[in-house]
C-alpha cells in the first residue's frame, strides 16, 4: 500500500503545489501566471526544471521554460514565438544538470503525463529519502489498520495470530512504504486448509494523487525466505471484487557446474546482497542480486545510494542538498545498457528457484444485498461508527488457495554421465565386435611387442650394417664368401671338397641294404580326437 | 608344398569341424557346446555330476530369460523403421559410427543443462521436458535476438474493433436503416418508440424509406417451433411455406427454453432455387450474423487504402507509450490491417527497429494507455468495449478473432508473460510438419505456417473453387476476388453450404493439413486493477487531454482509456522437447551390454545360433531323412532284387581301401634290389596305427574329407 496521503502531506506539501502549477501551466500556457504561483518555492523546481522543446521547426528546437515569466531561460533568448502549441509539437522535457548547472541534457518525453510523472517521482524521492524510515513506517498503513478481517482454513487469524505469521516488512521503498508479509505455514496441518481469505482496506482516498494512478492491491507470493519485489512481480487484485487466486507450486532444481552457471547460495557471486537484512543471507535471489549490483553502479558513480534500494553500510541516500548531481547521474545511469548488462553477467542464477503459477478470477463483492450489512460490520469494527464509512472502491476480498495439495519438482538430472557413456561404448564394442578393454589392451600390447621388434630389428640391421663396414676394412682383394663362411658353421651342407679324405672312399665300400624301419617310433597312441586329427592330416 | 597352402592346410588344421559336418543332432549339440562363443554352455558338456551339469543348465537358462524380455521389448520400443536399420548394420559401418556417438555424448555432457522428465510413456518415444532455464546467462548475449521474436505483442485493435463508425457511416446507412426497422418489426421497438408487442403491429407501416434491398435479398423469419416448414415473413407479413433445409445454428441444448418463436434467416442460391434457412436461439445472434453477411458484402467493395482511412491511426489510438524506461510513439508501431477488425497495430513488428529488454518485471515492459472511444462503435456488429490484445511471435500471422485478450476501459490491465517452446519429432514419431512445405495447401497468409494458417488457407481455397469468389476475412488467394453481390449473387447459400461442410470436416481440410513441429506459446497472467484511482483522475485526465492534443476535440474521460502493461514475469524460458526414449545406437549399446553382461557374446553368436540351430539343425534333419529315404528306396530295390550286392562293403575303411599292396620303402626309392636274399625284407608296416582317427566314428558318404594327395 501507498503511503497514506494525510500522513505525509505535510512533506509533500510544496511539491504537490508546484506539481498543480506546472500541470496549468502545460495544459494551458495562455493563462497569465497566478498570483499563487508566484508565491511558490522554488527551490526544487530550480533543480530539476520542466521545460517544453517546441519542434514546430525541426531544425531549430526551442527550449521554453514552464514558468517563463519568472526565469527566462529559454536557451534560443528569442521570445517565445505563440506559446499555445499542442502535444505533437512541443514535447515535455526534464533538463537534467550537472556540475552547477554547466553541462545540461534534456530527457524528452513524448508524453506529458509521463513526464510529470517521472518529475515528480524524482522529487518525491529527494524528498523522503531525508525522512528516516522509522518515521516513514508509521506514516503507512499498520497491518491492523490494512487487513480488515483474515481467515486462515476456518481458523481467524491477526496479527498477533498463532498460526499465521503476519510479519512486518519494512524497508524503504517509496511506494511501498511497507508491506505486509503473509507467512502460510508449511501445509502440514492434517486437515487441509481451504486457503487464505483477507478482507483488505485500500483505503483510495488516501493515496498521494500524483505517485500513482492506479488503485488496487498489489499481491506476491514467494518464498518465507525471499525478498517480495512486489513492484516488479506483483499482481493486481482490484477494489470492489472478490479476486480468488489459485495457486500451483513448481520448483525448480537446477544442476550446478559443470552445466550451468547457478548459484546455490550466492557465495560464489561477486556482489555484497543488500537485502541480506530482509531475506537470510544464504539465499539467494537473482533480483536481488542485480538491485545491489545497481545500487553498487550508483555509490561508485554518484558517491550516494537510491532510495528505491537499501543503503550499504556507511553510505547515505541521494538528495538534492548534498548531491546535487544525483539526477543527472541517475539517469545516465539507468539508460545505461552496459551497467545493465554487467549486473546481468555478474549475477548468476540461482539453483533453486520456485515458481507460482497463479489462476486468476474474480466477481464483484459486495453483492448488491449483501453490501448493505457487509460494510456496516466492517466500518464499525474500522472506526466503530454505525454509519457505512467505507466504500466499494476501497475494499477487496481475497481468496488465496492451493489448486492441489502436492506440488511439481523439475529437477535437472544430466542426459549423458561418464558411466553412462562406457557402459554404451561397452555395449556397443562388445555387441559388434565382442571385445572388451581387455581387447584393447591386447591390442596396446601388441602394438607395443611390434614397435619393440622393430627397434630391435633396426638395431641388429644397423649392428651388421656397422660389421659390413668393418670387413671392409680389410687389406687386399676382399675374402670370399666361402673363406667367411668357412669361419662359421657349414649352414648349407655343402660338401667340403676342401679335405676329400675325411671320408672313406664310397666306392670301395658296398651298399648296405636298408635297415628295417623303426615303425614303432611312428607309432602314436591316440589320445583323443584332436591331436590324432592332426596325425591324420599329417599324412 | 607351397607356403600359401602350407598356411591354408594349418588353419584348417586348427579350426574345428564345421557343425553341418555332424552326423546327428546330438552331435551337433556336443559340437556347439563345446565350441561356441557362448560362455557356460561347455561348462554344460564338460561337467562332471548331475548336479553340476543342472546347475549349469539353470544359469545359462536364467541368464537366457534375463536378456529375452529385454530384447523383447526394446524392439518393441523402437518403430519398425529403425527396426530395420537394426539389422542392415553391418561391422564395416560400426567403425564411422562409433566416434560420432562418442562425441555426442562428450558435448551432450558438457552442454547438460538438460534435465528430462518422462511425462507419457507412448510406444515410440517420450515426452522430455527439458529446461533451458538459462535465466539471463543465455539471454544476455542473446538477449536481442531472443526478445526480437518473443517479445513482440500486438496491442491490436482498441476501438479499432471494426472501422470508425462516423466513417464508414454513409457506406453502412442504408443496412442501419433496414436493421433498425427489422428491429422493430421483430421485437417492436425503437429508440424513440417504446415497447410495443409484435403481434399488434405486423410490421406493414415499418417501411416510409425506399424498397428493402437487403431484407430482400436474405430474408429475416420468424419461425414457430413446432411448425418448422411455416415462417413469417415480417417483411409482408404473410406466413409462407419454407422449403429446403432448416440448420439450426442453436445447440439442442437450448431447446430446452421454450421458446415459441426462433429467428432465423433464408439464403437461396438463384440458379437451383435451393434454399437453407439458418435459424438462431437468440435474435441477437440472427441479426448480428445477418448483418455481418451484409457487412462483408459491403466492405468487401471498398479498396483497401480507404478502409485504413476509415479506421484508426496509430497517433489516435495510442495516448502514451512507455518501453523499458524509454518513450516510445506511434512510429514504434506497425499497422496491420485485419478485415472484420479494421486497423491493428503491431510493436516490435519486424519491418521496425526491434526494443528488447534484459529484464523481467513490469517496470521493464511495454507500458501503454490506448484510447478506446465508445461512440465510434458500430452498434450492430460488436457489443463490447474494449481492445484485444495478441502475444506472437514475428512471423505469426495473429488469428484476432479466434485468440486474445481483451482489455477493460478504465481499468489497468496488467499481463505477466511466461514463454514456452514445444518441439515436436516429426518422421516416423508423428505426423507433424517443420515449415509447412510438405503439405499440400497453398499458404495465403504472409506469414510461418501453422495449422490454423493451414485450415484458413484450405477453406478459402476451396470458397473460390466452389463459389467463385474468396470471404472477406481472410487474405485473397492469388487471382481471386472478394465475394460481394453485385458480381457472386449467391456467394452467401455457397459460403453457408461450404462452411457447414468444412464443420463437418466434409472438405479434407482437417486430413490434409498437419501439425506444425515446433511452436511458442505464452502463457498470461492477467491481472485488473482500477485506474485511475480516485484521487489521481482529475489531474491524470486533464494532461492525457493535453498529450493527446488535436487528435481528439473534446475532453477525455476516464471510460475512454484503458492502460496496458505487458512483461515478461521473468526471463526464464521453458522449452519442451520430445526425443526418442531408444535411439538405434542406444539399442545396439543396450543389447550389446545385455548380451555380454549375461552370455558374454557378441553378434557372433547370433549369427552362430542362427547358424547351428536353424542352418545346420535343419540341415542335419534333412539328411537324416534323406539317408531314410534312400535306405528304404534301397532296401525295396533289394526286396525287388535280392541279387543286388550289398553297397556296405567299404564302410570300415572308406579312405584306405587297399586293394593292392602299398610301395615299400625300397620300391618307393627305386632302389635297386638286395643283391643277395639274406637281406632281411621289411616286414608289413602296421597301417592300423596310420589309420584317419575321424572326428566322427563312422563318416557319411557326401561328407568325406577328399582324400590327401
Amino acid at each position: 500500500s501507498p503511503p497514506r496521503y494525510s500522513k505525509v502531506k505535510h512533506l509533500l506539501k510544496d511539491l504537490d503545489q508546484l506539481m498543480e502549477a506546472v500541470l496549468e501551466r502545460i495544459v494551458a500556457p495562455e493563462q497569465p501566471l497566478s498570483n499563487a504561483t508566484r508565491t511558490l518555492n522554488f527551490t526544487l523546481w530550480n533543480h530539476t526544471p520542466l521545460v517544453l522543446i517546441d519542434e514546430r521547426n525541426p531544425h531549430h528546437p526551442v527550449v521554453l521554460d514552464l514558468f517563463a515569466d519568472n526565469h527566462n531561460v529559454s536557451a534560443s533568448g528569442s521570445p517565445a514565438p505563440g506559446r499555445a502549441c499542442n502535444a505533437q509539437q512541443c514535447k515535455v522535457a526534464m533538463r537534467l544538470c550537472c556540475r552547477n548547472g554547466t553541462v545540461c541534457t534534456f530527457r524528452k518525453f513524448i508524453s506529458a503525463t509521463q513526464a510529470v510523472t517521472e518529475w515528480y517521482t524524482l522529487q518525491a524521492t529527494n524528498i523522503f529519502s531525508q525522512v528516516p524510515t522509522q518515521e516513514l513506517v508509521k506514516m503507512g498503513y499498520s497491518g491492523e489498520q490494512l487487513i480488515l478481517a483474515c481467515l486462515f482454513g476456518a481458523e481467524p487469524c491477526s496479527y498477533s495470530g498463532a498460526r499465521v505469521h503476519l510479519g512486518q516488512v519494512i524497508h524503504p521503498p517509496l511506494r511501498f512504504v511497507h508491506l505486509w508479509s503473509l507467512g502460510l505455514p508449511a501445509a502440514a496441518s492434517a486437515p487441509p486448509p481451504t486457503g487464505l481469505k483477507l478482507i483488505l482496506d485500500l483505503g483510495q482516498e488516501d493515496y498521494v494523487p500524483f505517485l500513482t494512478s492506479t488503485a488496487g492491491a498489489r499481491l506476491l507470493l514467494h518464498e518465507q525466505r525471499s525478498y517480495p519485489f512486489v513492484k516488479e512481480e506483483g499482481i493486481y487484485a482490484m477494489s470492489g471484487t472478490e479476486t480468488s487466486i489459485g495457486v500451483l507450486v513448481d520448483k525448480l532444481e537446477r544442476k550446478g557446474k559443470p552445466y550451468s552457471q547457478c548459484t546455490v547460495n550466492g557465495s560464489d557471486v561477486p556482489i555484497r546482497n543488500l537485502y541480506s537484512d530482509y531475506n537470510t543471507t544464504l539465499y539467494y535471489q537473482c533480483e536481488a542480486c542485480i538491485r545491489s549490483c545497481f545500487q553498487d553502479h550508483m555509490i561508485q558513480n554518484c558517491s550516494c545510494g537510491h532510495y528505491l534500494y537499501p543503503l550499504p553500510r556507511g553510505q547515505k541516500f541521494c538528495n538534492n542538498q548534498e548531491f546535487p548531481d544525483w539526477v543527472y547521474c541517475y539517469s545516465q545511469l539507468r539508460q545505461s545498457l552496459g551497467q545493465r548488462e554487467t549486473c546481468i553477467r555478474m549475477c548468476k542464477e540461482s539453483c533453486n528457484d520456485t515458481q507460482y503459477k497463479m489462476t486468476i478470477s474474480m466477481a464483484d463483492w459486495p453483492s448488491e444485498a449483501s453490501e448493505d450489512w457487509i460494510f456496516h460490520v466492517l466500518s464499525q469494527e474500522r472506526d466503530q461508527s454505525t454509519n457505512i464509512t467505507l466504500s466499494r472502491k476501497g475494499i477487496v476480498k481475497l481468496n488465496i488457495y492451493f489448486q492441489e495439495f502436492n506440488y511439481r519438482t523439475i529437477e535437472e538430472s544430466a542426459a549423458n554421465n561418464i558411466v553412462w557413456l562406457l557402459s554404451n561404448l561397452g555395449g556397443q564394442f562388445g555387441f559388434w565386435m565382442g571385445g572388451s578393454v581387455l581387447c584393447l589392451i591386447e591390442f596396446a600390447e601388441i602394438v607395443i611387442d611390434f614397435l619393440w621388434i622393430t627397434v630391435i630389428r633396426l638395431v641388429a640391421f644397423c649392428k651388421s650394417l656397422r660389421q659390413r663396414r668393418a670387413q671392409a676394412r680389410y687389406a687386399g682383394p676382399p675374402p670370399t664368401v666361402a673363406e667367411l663362411v668357412e669361419a662359421h658353421t657349414n649352414f648349407a651342407f655343402q660338401p667340403d671338397t676342401a679335405n676329400p679324405g675325411a671320408y672313406p672312399d664310397e666306392q670301395t665300400l658296398p651298399i648296405p641294404g636298408t635297415p628295417p624301419p623303426n615303425y614303432d617310433s611312428l607309432r602314436l597312441q591316440p589320445l583323443d580326437v584332436i591331436e590324432s586329427d592332426s596325425e591324420g592330416d599329417a599324412i | 608344398m607351397a607356403p600359401g597352402e602350407k598356411i591354408k592346410a594349418k588353419i584348417k588344421k586348427n579350426l574345428p569341424v564345421r557343425g553341418p559336418q555332424a552326423p546327428t543332432i546330438k552331435e551337433l549339440m556336443r559340437w556347439y557346446c563345446l565350441k561356441t562363443n557362448t560362455h557356460g554352455c561347455r561348462r554344460i558338456v564338460v561337467s562332471r555330476g548331475r548336479l553340476r551339469r543342472l546347475l549349469w543348465i539353470v544359469c545359462e537358462l536364467m541368464a537366457d530369460s534375463e536378456v529375452a524380455p529385454w530384447v523383447v521389448s526394446c524392439f518393441s520400443h523402437l518403430s519398425p523403421v529403425s527396426f530395420f536399420c537394426v539389422l542392415g548394420l553391418s561391422r564395416q559401418q560400426l567403425h564411422l559410427f562409433l566416434p560420432s556417438t562418442d562425441s555426442r555424448r562428450i558435448r551432450g555432457q558438457g552442454q547438460g543443462q538438460v534435465c528430462q522428465v518422462e511425462l507419457e510413456p507412448a510406444p515410440g518415444y517420450t515426452l522430455t521436458y527439458q529446461w533451458l532455464v538459462d535465466g539471463r546467462h543465455l539471454q544476455s548475449p542473446l538477449q536481442k535476438c531472443w526478445f526480437r521474436q518473443t517479445h513482440q505483442h500486438t496491442p491490436r485493435a482498441s476501438r479499432q474493433w471494426w472501422q470508425r463508425y462516423s466513417a464508414v457511416k454513409p457506406l453502412l446507412a442504408d443496412l442501419e436503416q433496414e436493421t433498425r426497422a427489422a428491429l422493430k418489426t421483430l421485437y417492436g421497438f425503437s429508440e424513440i418508440e417504446s415497447r410495443k408487442r409484435r403481434e399488434a403491429e405486423p410490421g406493414s407501416s415499418a417501411w416510409e424509406g425506399p424498397q428493402p434491398k437487403f431484407l430482400h435479398l436474405i430474408p429475416l423469419m420468424v419461425f414457430n417451433e413446432g411448425e418448422t416448414s411455416k415462417a413469417t415473413d415480417f417483411l409482408t407479413g404473410q406466413k409462407r411455406k419454407v422449403s429446403g433445409s432448416i440448420i439450426h445454428k442453436a445447440a439442442d441444448v437450448m431447446h430446452v427454453q421454450e421458446s415459441k418463436e426462433v429467428v432465423g434467416f433464408q439464403l437461396c442460391s438463384n440458379g437451383t432455387s435451393q434454399c437453407a434457412v439458418y435459424t438462431f436461439s437468440s435474435g441477437v445472434n440472427a441479426i448480428q450474423e445477418w448483418y455481418k453477411l451484409h457487412y462483408m458484402n459491403i466492405m468487401a467493395q471498398v479498396p483497401l487504402e480507404k478502409k485504413i482511412n476509415m479506421s484508426y491511426s496509430a497517433e489516435e489510438l495510442l495516448v502514451t507509450c512507455f518501453f523499458d524506461g524509454v518513450s516510445c510513439d506511434a512510429r514504434n508501431f506497425t499497422l496491420f490491417h485485419h478485415p472484420m477488425y479494421g486497423n491493428c497495430y503491431t510493436f516490435n513488428d519486424k519491418e521496425n527497429e526491434i526494443h528488447s529488454t534484459s529484464m523481467g518485471g513490469s517496470e521493464y515492459g511495454l507500458q501503454v494507455i490506448l484510447y478506446i472511444n465508445e461512440e465510434e462503435y458500430n452498434p450492430f456488429l460488436v457489443s463490447s468495449t474494449g481492445a484485444k490484445v495478441i502475444v506472437h511471435r514475428q512471423d505469426e500471422y495473429p488469428f484476432i478473432e479466434d485468440v486474445g485478450t481483451e482489455i477493460e476501459t478504465a481499468m489497468a490491465t496488467s499481463i505477466g508473460m511466461h514463454l514456452t517452446e514445444s518441439f515436436k519429432l516429426g518422421e516416423p514419431y508423428s505426423q507433424c510438419t517443420e515449415d509447412g512445405s510438405d503439405v499440400p495447401i497453398e499458404n495465403i497468409y504472409n506469414a510461418a505456417y501453422s495449422l490454423q494458417i493451414c485450415l484458413h488457407s484450405c477453406f478459402q481455397t476451396k470458397m473460390v473453387e466452389r463459389c467463385g469468389c474468396a470471404q472477406y476475412s481472410q487474405p485473397l488467394p492469388p487471382a481471386a476476388n472478394y465475394c460481394n453481390y453485385q458480381q457472386h449473387p449467391n456467394w452467401m447459400y455457397c459460403y453457408y453450404e461450404l462452411h457447414q461442410a468444412f464443420v463437418q470436416e466434409k472438405l479434407g481440410c482437417q486430413s490434409v493439413c498437419r501439425e506444425a513441429c515446433s511452436f511458442k506459446e505464452w502463457t498470461l497472467t492477467t491481472s485488473l486493477a482500477q485506474w485511475p484511482s480516485v484521487v489521481s483522475e482529475k489531474w491524470l485526465l486533464r494532461v492525457l487531454t493535453w498529450d493527446q492534443g488535436q487528435q481528439i476535440k473534446k475532453k477525455l474521460n476516464k471510460t475512454d482509456l484503458a492502460k496496458l502493461l505487458i512483461f515478461y514475469k521473468d526471463l526464464n524460458q521453458r522449452s519442451i522437447m520430445e526425443s526418442p526414449a531408444n535411439s538405434v545406437e542406444m539399442l545396439l549399446s543396450n543389447f550389446g551390454g545385455q548380451l555380454g553382461l549375461w552370455m558374454s557374446c557378441s553378434i557372433v553368436c547370433i549369427i552362430e545360433i542362427i547358424e547351428v540351430f536353424f542352418i545346420d539343425s535343419l540341415s542335419i534333419i534333412a539328411r537324416q531323412q534323406w539317408q531314410r529315404a534312400k535306405k528304404w528306396w534301397s532296401q525295396r530295390q533289394a526286396l525287388a532284387c535280392p541279387e543286388a550286392p550289398s553297397s556296405l562293403q567299404g564302410q570300415d575303411n572308406p579312405v584306405l581301401d587297399i586293394d593292392d599292396d602299398l610301395p615299400t620303402f625300397t620300391s618307393a626309392l627305386r632302389l635297386p634290389p638286395a643283391p643277395e636274399a639274406q637281406v632281411p625284407g621289411t616286414p608289413p608296416p602296421r597301417y592300423n596305427t596310420l589309420r584317419l582317427e575321424r572326428a566322427f566314428s563312422n563318416q557319411l558318404t557326401d561328407t568325406q574329407v577328399p582324400a590327401e594327395s
